[in-house]
């Protein structure tokens, strides 16, 4: 990869994140979407504690939308935009341009990135400033679990937005992932699942990407409710790693592919497809 | 070098179906070449063959003296790109997309005065989903070109144009071509086009150059047999002819004089080749 693609790569990313925050629909889907919802949920639940343990219960919320906002929008936004690009041109374009694919590559990522931090910032405001929430007690553990959450699922977002055949398809993918979702640990407590689903949640990063996040902002009195009743941060950071590992080995092959089979006729076919539909 | 494009023997199959049934091409550097044929020849296919997206089934074919089945980016470099149906980066501005896409090159043409060459410059700050189809089509070739390459691919790029919308971007592709010293080829469906718009074109027709030449000789080429009409004996007769000149003549020492009735109708351009593409495919 040739250093000129990455730096205009990087530059595309942050352009592509500018035009995000200019588009109103962009902007309500994930401001509102996640971040309002998470705003209306703190006013909602006022000064609800989680059972014994004097934790609020918006402060094991925040932990959770923020968990949840790295998950989605590296595994549902980012492969949504990878296959629009894909259905637009966008991508066909590029690779008419020498150096072309590692840009585009770069860029996706880094509005990625972008997005996950303006979403985590603003859930974390909303969370201190209207719901009361405490800040993270170990900033240093917050960074490098959200990173390794972030590093660990945009490669694995990449080889789902190849793998998907049209946009129409991203609704399906959408759906094992809310279930993940929901019994993950993020947003209920995982103890309280059937053993099976424990078992299920902790093959998936979100699962420990959640539990690095609530060890970073929650008292060690919510341990009760964690699986062996530790944080175990040495099993998040394996856990999230060999994600990551997993991640880099499988987008590569499948991006290539993808790439290589786009063309124009393709593209003309799409769209008669989609005229006719 | 003076040959841009060379193909000898090129065959394409899908599955079953083949396409191309061993196309052969010379484009001469600095031409304006049109690969002219009816939807479905195989235009689309041949040009992607050439432009390093898609692989040949056989054949030997060099693009600026490489095979586009091992392009590089160096390779890439030198080309110019302007596909069908391109709906991309709606998001963008015109001008931020030509300064974004420049930045590829080593020597990219200036974005201002590119857009000037164009005609956009007047939509330089609109976002690139609002354009018309005729100023879309325009920026693709603006960003076609943006890298000064020496060899330009446009499929079929006038589809959808009003006829005054096709006379300006005919102006500005001859003009383009001229200034740079490109090769341009274009495929189109449209022989008026050709007609007007190359230096030679090739008929593409069941899968296999057809014809190929300056418009001049393409004419004689697929020149199809005239009809003679004349009457006698109270009804009329048909003859079907290459040379009607020669018919009327024999008539005429026939008759002894005047030929009741005579009629000689040449068929145009575009019926002679509808007629070739006819009995080709
Ligand atoms: N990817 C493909 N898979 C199968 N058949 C294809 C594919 N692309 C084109 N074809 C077929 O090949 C023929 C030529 O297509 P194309 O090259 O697009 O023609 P043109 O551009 O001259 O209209 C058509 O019959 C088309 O259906
Ligand atoms: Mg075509």
């Amino acid at each position: 990869m040739n250093a000129r693609a990455l730096r205009i790569g990087m530059k595309r990313g942050w352009t592509e994140h500018n035009h995000l925050l200019r588009t109103r629909k962009e902007l309500l889907g994930t401001l509102i979407g996640t971040v309002g919802v998470f705003a209306a949920l703190t006013l909602w639940m006022g000064d609800s504690t989680v059972e014994e343990t004097g934790v609020p219960t918006i402060t094991f919320m925040m932990v959770g939308f923020l968990a949840f906002t790295v998950f989605g929008t590296a595994l549902m936004t980012f492969p949504m935009a990878l296959v629009t690009d894909r259905e637009e041109g966008t991508l066909l374009r590029l690779r008419t341009i020498p150096g072309g694919i590692p840009a585009y590559l770069a860029g996706r990522a880094v509005t990625a990135l972008c997005q996950i931090a303006v979403q985590s910032v603003l859930i974390v405001a909303a969370g201190v400033l209207l719901g009361g929430a405490p800040l993270p007690h170990d900033w240093f553990t917050l960074a490098w679990v959200l990173l390794l959450g972030t590093v660990a699922t945009v490669p694995l977002g990449a080889a789902i937005g190849c793998v998907l055949p049209s946009r129409n398809a991203v609704g399906v993918a959408t759906l094992p992932l809310m279930a993940l979702m929901f019994t993950s640990g993020v947003f209920i407590p995982v103890t309280l699942m059937p053993e099976v689903l424990q078992w299920t949640a902790q093959a998936f990063p979100l699962y420990w990407q959640g539990l690095g996040l609530r060890a970073a902002f929650l008292p060690d009195t919510m341990l009760a409710a964690e699986i062996g009743g530790s944080w175990r941060l040495p099993y998040v950071a394996a856990a999230l790693a060999a994600w990551t590992v997993a991640g880099m080995l499988l987008a590569p092959p499948l991006i290539r592919r993808v790439t290589r089979r786009e063309s124009g006729s393709r593209l003309a076919a799409r769209q008669l497809a989609a005229q006719r539909s | 070098m003076s040959t841009a494009v060379s193909v000898r023997g090129l065959r394409m199959s899908y599955g079953a179906a083949e396409v191309l049934r061993g196309v052969d091409l010379e484009i001469r550097r600095g031409e304006i070449f049109t690969l002219l044929g009816p939807n479905g020849a195989g235009k689309t296919t041949t040009i992607e063959i050439l432009e390093g997206f898609r692989k040949r089934s056989a054949g030997e074919v060099s693009v600026l003296g490489t095979d586009p089945g091992k392009a590089t980016d160096a390779w890439r470099a030198k080309l110019g790109i302007v596909l069908q149906n391109w709906r991309d980066h709606a998001r963008w501005g015109v001008r931020e997309l030509i300064v974004h896409l420049s930045g590829f090159y080593d020597d990219p043409h200036d974005p201002g005065e590119l857009l000037a060459a164009v005609g956009l410059d007047e939509q330089a700050g609109q976002q690139v989903g609002r354009l018309s189809g005729g100023q879309r089509r325009r920026l693709d070739v603006a960003l076609g070109i943006v890298g000064r390459p020496e060899l330009l691919f446009l499929d079929e790029p006038t589809t959808g144009f009003d006829p005054e919308a096709r006379n300006d971007f005919h102006r500005l592709l001859a003009r383009l071509a001229a200034d740079d010293g490109m090769t341009v080829l274009l495929t189109t469906h449209d022989l008026v086009e050709a007609e007007k718009l190359a230096h030679r074109t090739a008929i593409l027709s069941g899968g296999r150059i057809a014809v190929c030449g300056t418009p001049a000789e393409l004419a004689q080429a697929v020149q199809a047999p005239s009809q003679v009409r004349w009457l006698e004996d109270g009804r009329e007769q048909v003859m079907t002819t290459p040379d009607p000149s020669q018919a009327a003549w024999e008539l005429h020492r026939r008759f002894g004089g005047p030929v009741p009735g005579l009629e000689i109708r040449r068929p145009s351009l575009e019926e002679s080749y509808l007629g070739l593409i006819g009995r080709n495919v």
